[in-house]
């Protein structure tokens, strides 16, 4: 009788290596298509149940469930190291896109309609975000979110202090402040980042856009290109809290949305959380200008959320009629409200208010790629600067950055020489 | 210590006790205020820190406990220890049983013990990233993989204190079962296993101790599965909280009071276990 | 008769070693295949022979990450043991609610590690500062995990914190052993206070002091959950131990193979130290 146990023990050891993850898509009991998402703005969790709760209200035949993790890029890739892939992601245009596309798990999704609709240069940013080119298009933007200089408008205006507009009126206006007994800016750089937002603010403005796939190809050094950026970054240090290492972010949004400072330099996304702990807060925004020339700078926006289709699902047109829900006007509209961000449609969407200084940069196209989107993440770039903001070493941080990077990219530097070399340089 | 009467009481010794256990109560101290106040009452004052809450309102718990899904996540926990305990106790002393009535006259059975018992040096940080993808493969995603992981895990230390505890245990026991024509298995089950009873309450204590607070496992194994554990959970919707301490406070302290009851109740046998397993 | 028993004990042996071969010898083999490759965890890879190993040895950070575990790990063994020995004596001495006192020393031990820390995050962040600001003590008015010189002292704190109740308990066990006609014997030659613990007690503890050696540095060299809650490693990486990185880069950051081959020389080194430290605690208590 008791021999059973045994039995037991094997016969789970045998169960367990037979059984095998359940795939995308299935068709559950009830006959109905499966299909999950699995989207990484934690912040967005609310939309986007809503958005579960009313496909499934108006579709019989698929079945949507959307999840929105916390540190969804971890649970993502642990789940492809166990190849277990949800049927679609939202993810950002960063380097995880770069890399996923390399490793062919998302689907090529040129025949999808909705593309048509799509502002070009979204699609560009995501074409020129690939390692070395494809000929498939493997992700339709949904957003893009753009970072500067959050400021308290009430506070601005009752001081009349103006947006600045290139950096000496910056510093400038940072000193105004200060002399008032006002803290110019909060910073939360506990989170590490959080010290990639004005790095990117500043570098589109003194760097060019493509500065990555210079070094790359061995054109040019960080050492010279980000020298002006990181001297003035440490300028900006100058006018933050005592300690801005001991805050998260968090901790920076509470203090900023409280009035503690002036101004936060961070993205567009932080400013549903700062409104969360102050709805009455008037929050405008103004692009950063780090460049000496006041017509020199430019506006750091880029894909906050894009949804890719895996290449393991079996349902491609269930997924279609999926993105085709989310992306309905009134969908976006809705998103853009909630988290203040810009849409990568055309269209005639409502901009939050809260982008009213940046309205001109978009209305002209004037917006640059975030340089970090091209950074690996296992090189973290964040802790770097991080490191280097507390140590205030310029020569050391620029040519740790150079080394770095060389070894982190070199499978990337050795995979685009291949690609140059069979198909000839295209440039 | 039976010659204790005629000592006095040692005054140093006590003053440094109570002093010493401050540093213990005070955060916990801190945690329970925490997690009552609102967050209208946190100041940066020492008297702000130290006052009690104005109000002893439920209310943070309620909220953090439909933020991370509290019932859930306990039942998990739960679930999981307890079929690792039991489990371990069924399976780690039948090996050590094998192993340790062997191990002396057979080099196949004392290759096997040192094999298993090396696992001890084995660190989690090698396992994890092949374990993550090799439970998946399995379809072991889920929390019978955590719970198979975990009585392989713990199988190194356990199979030694059982194995070494057996010593103690007489053959003679045992063939006087044999005499009356019972099989070993039986054997086992009838004579030897009741009698390592106090192994059993070491290995429960241990590895009961031990699963119930474990992050790292649960996070290779279960992440994405929107299945938590109680620890996991608090990881999970750390940024949920915000800055709203008082809400991730609230989520602390329910997290903490499932073990603190159990430590309260059985307080002797889990002294007396981790003792026993360390000493062994 | 005698095959029956043979058999019995095959058929127990052979599954649950297979169980073990099946979730710990497997994934270690796997783990050192990884460990050629640049696999990033998805996609497809290539060999890339002894390269993760090259690199390790130049790479800034994983030298860093060692410095720093090795570093927590040897402070707060020394601090975890001397304070625990001390504790131990006074709860051993004669004393009131003494059962009361044991129970509640050990209390830090039974909680989730993850949950102290944030907890310990929250008092290092808020409440320290603002004690230091109205005591006036300069260095501490900000969070001390906010310095990439000091953020390694909250670290051991809290592993600190929790260790102690642990050895407390193990060095009662030990000081109970040893029997009362010691110290009268002591006592009639003189030996009173330090000489008495030097000469007469610690002697007798010594395999007690060797397994809290055993427990503390193991347990701190594979220090995680600490710095999930703490400080993730940060600031500017001053507080990455082995264990997060490996994590940290291994499955989130795309460095699955290279963090395999920094897992491997993990492995080594916590087997050398193993090995050593038996060796070490064999001998001493032979001399005695």
């Amino acid at each position: 009788m008791k021999r059973s146990k045994i039995k037991y023990l094997e016969a789970a050891l045998c169960c367990a290596a037979v059984a095998t993850v359940g795939g995308c898509g299935n068709a559950s009991d009830d006959g109905k298509i499966q299909i999950e998402i699995v989207q990484y703005k934690p912040e967005a969790a609310n939309y986007f149940s809503t958005v579960e709760e009313e496909f499934n209200a108006t579709h019989d035949d698929i079945h949507l469930k959307i999840s929105s993790p916390n540190d969804a890029m971890t649970i993502l890739r642990t789940r492809f190291i166990r190849e277990d892939y949800p049927d679609i992601i939202g993810i950002g245009g960063d380097i995880n896109y770069s890399y996923f596309v390399d490793a062919e798990i998302l689907a090529d999704v040129s025949d999808y309609e909705g593309l048509q609709n799509i502002n070009q240069a979204y699609l560009d940013i995501d074409e020129a975000l690939e390692l070395v080119p494809t000929d498939g298009i493997y992700a339709v933007p949904y957003v893009a979110n753009a970072a500067g200089v959050l400021y308290n408008r009430d506070m601005f205006a009752e001081h009349g202090w103006e947006i600045p507009q290139n950096w000496d009126e910056l510093i400038t206006l940072c000193d105004e402040i200060k002399a008032e007994g006002i803290l110019p800016f909060y910073f939360g750089f506990k989170d590490t980042w959080t010290c990639l937002a004005p790095w990117n603010a500043m570098a589109v403005d003194l760097a060019p856009a493509d500065t990555a796939k210079q070094v790359n190809r061995g054109e040019t050094t960080f050492s010279k290109e980000y020298r002006e950026v990181s001297e003035k970054y440490l300028k900006l240090l100058n006018y933050g809290p005592d300690d801005p290492f001991a805050y998260g972010y968090n901790d920076a949004c509470t203090a900023f949305a409280r009035g503690e400072s002036a101004m936060y330099p961070i993205g567009s996304y932080a400013a549903p959380q700062i409104l969360s702990v102050n709805p009455d807060l008037n929050l405008d925004s103004f692009v950063m200008p780090a460049s000496d020339n006041s017509d020199g700078n430019t506006l750091n926006s880029g894909i906050d959320l894009q949804f890719c289709v895996m290449a393991d699902c079996p349902n491609k047109e269930a997924a279609y009629e999926v993105l085709n829900f989310l992306y309905a006007d009134e969908n976006i509209q809705k998103y853009i409200d909630a988290q203040t961000a810009i849409p990568c449609k055309e269209g005639d969407f409502e901009l939050p208010s809260i982008l009213d200084g940046m309205t001109d940069y978009i209305l002209e196209g004037n917006m640059t790629d975030y340089q970090d989107h091209y950074y690996p993440s296992e090189m973290a770039v964040d802790a770097q600067i991080q490191t280097f903001l507390l140590q205030k070493d310029v020569d050391a941080f620029l040519s740790k950055f150079d080394t770095d990077w060389l070894r982190y990219n070199r499978d990337i530097i050795r995979l685009v020489q291949d690609y140059e070399k069979q198909h000839g340089n295209a440039n | 210590m039976k010659n204790m009467m005629n000592k006095k009481v040692n005054t140093p010794a006590m003053i440094l006790l109570i002093l010493g256990l401050s540093t213990i109560i005070f955060p916990l101290y801190l945690t329970i205020v925490i997690a009552f106040k609102q967050p209208s009452e946190m100041t940066n004052s020492i008297s702000g820190i130290l006052s009690l809450p104005k109000v002893w309102s439920l209310n943070n718990f309620r909220e953090a406990m439909e933020i991370t899904n509290f019932w859930n996540s306990l039942r998990n926990s739960l679930l999981i220890t307890l079929l690792t305990v039991a489990l371990s106790i069924a399976v780690h002393s039948l090996m050590g049983y094998a192993l340790g009535r062997n191990k002396a006259h057979s080099k196949f059975y004392s290759f096997v013990y040192l094999f298993i018992v090396s696992g001890m040096f084995v660190p989690f940080a090698i396992l994890m990233m092949p374990i993550a993808k090799q439970t998946a493969e399995m379809g072991l995603a889920n929390w019978f993989g955590v719970v198979l992981l975990y009585v392989v895990f713990y199988m190194p230390m356990n199979v030694l204190l059982y194995s070494g505890y057996l010593v103690n245990i007489p053959m003679a026991l045992e063939e006087a079962a044999k005499v009356d024509g019972a099989s070993t298995w039986r054997t086992y089950w009838k004579i030897i296993f009741p009698v390592m009873r106090p192994m059993h309450a070491t290995v429960a204590v241990l590895t009961a101790l031990a699963v119930w607070n474990d992050v790292m496992t649960p996070l290779i194994v279960m992440a994405g599965s929107e299945q938590n554990t109680l620890p996991l959970a608090q990881l999970n919707f750390q940024s949920q909280f915000g800055t709203n301490y008082n809400l991730a406070f609230a989520s602390y302290l329910l997290s903490l009071i499932p073990i603190l009851i159990f430590y309260i109740i059985c307080q002797k046998q889990i002294l007396n276990g981790v003792v026993n397993g360390a000493v062994k | 008769m005698k095959n029956e028993r043979k058999r019995t004990f095959l058929l127990i042996t052979i599954p649950i070693l297979a169980l073990f071969v099946c979730f710990n010898t497997i994934p270690l083999i796997r783990g050192v295949i990884y460990s050629f490759t640049n696999f990033k965890g998805f996609g497809s890879y290539d060999w890339v022979g002894f390269r993760n190993y090259v690199d390790l040895f130049s790479d800034a950070r994983v030298g860093k990450s060692y410095l720093f575990t090795f570093k927590l790990a040897i402070v707060s063994t020394i601090v975890v043991n001397v304070i625990s020995l001390i504790l131990a004596l006074g709860l051993n001495s004669k004393i009131r609610a003494k059962s009361f006192f044991r129970g509640a020393y050990f209390l830090p031990n039974i909680l989730g590690a993850l949950v102290v820390g944030y907890i310990f995050n929250y008092f290092f962040t808020y409440i320290l500062p603002a004690v230091a600001d109205m005591v006036g003590i300069e260095a501490l008015s900000s969070s001390i995990l906010s310095n990439p010189s000091a953020a390694w002292i909250g670290v051991m704190v809290v592993c600190a914190w929790q260790a102690i109740a642990m050895n407390t308990i193990i060095y009662i066990s030990g000081l109970q052993t040893v029997p009362e006609d010691v110290y009268e014997a002591g006592g009639l030659d003189g030996a009173t206070g330090w000489k008495q613990f030097k000469y007469l007690t610690f002697p007798l503890i010594i395999p007690f002091f060797s397994i809290n050696m055993v427990l503390c540095v193991k347990n701190f060299l594979m220090v995680f959950d600490q710095i999930m809650a703490l400080t993730k490693g940060g600031p500017a990486q001053s507080t990455e131990s082995i264990s997060y990185l490996i994590y940290n880069n291994g499955m989130s950051g795309g460095q699955f193979g290279f963090q395999s081959a920094n897992a491997v020389v993990f492995f080594i080194v916590i087997v050398v130290i193993s090995v050593a430290q038996m060796k070490f605690s064999g001998k001493k208590e032979e001399q005695l």
